[in-house]
């Protein structure tokens, strides 16, 4: 896995991010974000299955209010950037291959089934709070929203309260 | 120019949404090139291997924050403005709570909701179980939430509206971002003192960071020279801060207005009104005064009422009634209204048909009957009874009400 380490110093990676969100808080008055273009995309399927569901439901609902298109916000492109984004810096690496991430003594079916549970409980999470690492956490932490700073104090706690459990996913 | 260019939200919105595309590249590129594309090393954050989550998240933060502390100390960004578009209200309750499942989810999978995207681009299959799982946990919690009237009351729960920690606090931002600063980089030095332990602990030779030594002593000098500066700008004479702006308008708490005399301005004079209904949109949608525009109260503060002209009276209509105006509206440079009763009260005034007096009643009752079913002629359609005989066959002058409370509408 040390093969082609092309990572940055974890300062400089982090001021580079920094620049990108001091642009984005600039130029666009907004934060980076995620999860909400998570939410969108899961919107927008179910709405493709059953829109009337979708109309009915209060926190669904606003997303296409007004006849506007679920997936019209600037989070949507903002996200279709990270992934072009991230493809490039992998390709640029030598990372760009097919593959499965895991610690040693997980099998990769196991594995992908606690990808897809931490999934899910994070999207809970990010509803509830508003935001994830990047929209609440990141964003707001450089604004200093008092809720924000509560909310990434959390996920520390959180993260470290269930490392215990799942050690053998990644020791 | 200030900062942000709001144009690209609105007339210019294409071209704000191809830079919206160029941002997430940026985003994307530079979280893959600090390793976030593979869960290990995230994961390695919690096991105290690799503080590297740490350390990118918390220079970025300092990044970003010192950066627009210089920015707005010369004038340049409006920092109120561009923290009430980007950030949402603090509502503490479920922000703890959601911090720590989000931390539970993030250990269980690997990633966060942005990195698990970063690792799908790279081709890692557990990063696409990730992107999945969480657009179906928001999915689940819109049913959850629509099912639930405990969920919904849970989510606004612990409202302090926009909070920020030097408001709270009572410093002035740039001054707590320095502390902020030189308190992280202090946590910076403390985290790699934990990783080499760790490491010793493991029997791994340590100092993996020696070859950085260098990049970091300039990262961290250029934080510091930036927080400085910040700092240093609060005692420019008059460079026109974001906050000195924002306190040209002081906070007001609004006047109560009663259901007769702003159903009298919304017929006679509805130009110098500007009314805002800031219930639910459902609700507003559904039915409200003439003239309304309906924003939720918790968008009020986008609509940043601070920095309009002020010349129509701002109006504010709320369920059952206000004690005193919402933050967003507390800095309306006109006068603030607080609808009495709310659209409650309003619809059993205006939309309600008025009971005749009775016969012989005062001039006054009657003036307010005829007045009362004609606006409710005017509102619902339907037409008035004809009114009874006044007392004593005297002919009604119907007195113009004097306007109350003066409303700054000349």
């Amino acid at each position: 896995m040390e093969r082609s380490e092309k990572f940055w110093n974890p300062y400089v990676a982090g001021i580079a991010l920094g620049l990108v969100l001091l642009a984005t808080f600039l130029i666009m008055g907004k934060g980076l974000g995620a999860s909400g273009a998570a939410n969108r995309f899961g919107v927008l399927a179910l709405d493709a299955l059953a829109p009337a569901h979708v109309a009915g439901n209060s926190a669904m609902a606003g997303l296409k209010a007004g006849g506007h298109g679920i997936l019209d916000n600037w989070l949507v492109f903002e996200v279709l950037g990270v992934f072009l984004g991230g493809a490039l810096g992998a390709y640029s690496a030598g990372r760009l291959r097919r593959g499965v991430t895991k610690g040693p003594r997980v099998s990769v079916p196991m594995r992908l089934t606690l990808a897809l549970t931490g999934g899910v409980i994070m999207g809970v999470a990010a509803r509830l709070a508003r935001g994830c690492t990047s929209g609440q956490a990141l964003s707001g932490g450089a604004l200093l929203s008092a809720g924000s700073w509560a909310f990434m104090l959390c996920i520390f706690a959180g993260g470290y309260a269930m490392a215990y459990f799942v050690r053998r996913q990644w020791t | 120019m200030t900062f942000p260019i709001t144009s690209l939200i609105l007339e210019n919105r294409e071209l704000g949404l191809v830079i919206a595309v160029l941002i997430g590249v940026g985003f994307g590129f530079t979280l893959e090139r600090a390793g976030f594309g593979q869960a290990p090393k995230l994961a390695a954050q919690f096991y105290l291997r690799d503080m590297r989550v740490f350390k990118v998240m918390f220079s970025a933060i300092l990044t970003a924050m010192v950066g627009l502390m210089v920015f707005s100390g010369f004038g340049l960004a409006d920092l109120t403005a561009i923290s009430q578009s980007a950030v949402s209200f603090t509502y503490i309750w479920p922000m703890i709570v959601g911090g720590l499942l989000l931390g539970v989810g993030f250990i269980i999978s690997g990633y966060c909701p942005g990195t698990s995207l970063v690792a799908s681009a790279s081709g890692n299959l557990d990063g696409v179980m990730t992107f999945v799982g969480v657009i179906l946990g928001s999915v689940l919690f819109g049913e959850i939430y629509d099912a639930s009237a405990a969920v919904q009351a849970f989510h606004v729960s612990g409202n302090k509206e926009f909070l920020f920690l030097y408001d709270l606090l009572g410093l002035p931002a740039p001054v707590l971002a320095a502390i902020v600063t030189v308190a992280a980089l202090g946590m910076f030095l403390g985290a790699e003192q934990v990783e080499r332990m760790m490491a010793k602990k493991r029997g791994e030779e340590t100092d993996h960071d020696a070859q950085y030594r260098g990049q970091r002593k300039l990262a961290f000098s250029a934080l510091g020279v930036v927080a400085v500066v910040g700092v240093a700008t609060l005692a420019l004479p008059g460079a026109p801060r974001a906050e000195e702006k924002a306190a040209v308008a002081p906070a007001k708490s609004g006047q109560s207005i009663s259901q007769g005399p702003l159903a009298r301005r919304v017929l006679d004079e509805p130009w110098t009104l500007r009314i805002i209904d800031i219930r639910d949109k459902a609700a507003c949608e559904k039915a409200s005064l003439p003239g309304a525009s309906c924003v939720p109260q918790k968008e009020l503060a986008k609509l940043n009422l601070r920095y309009s002209a002020g010349e129509r009276d701002l109006v504010l209509v709320s369920d059952k009634g206000l004690d005193k105006a919402p933050k967003g509206a507390a800095h309306y440079p006109g006068d603030v209204f607080l609808l009495k009763g709310g659209y409650a009260g309003w619809k059993a005034y205006a939309l309600t048909a008025p009971k005749p007096p009775e016969a012989g009643a005062d001039q006054a009752a009657m003036e307010e009957y005829r007045f009362r079913a004609a606006l409710n002629s005017v509102l619902t359609g339907v037409k008035p009874p004809p009114p009874p005989k006044p007392a004593g066959g005297v002919p009604i002058v119907a007195p113009r009400p004097k306007k109350k409370g003066g409303g700054g509408c000349g």
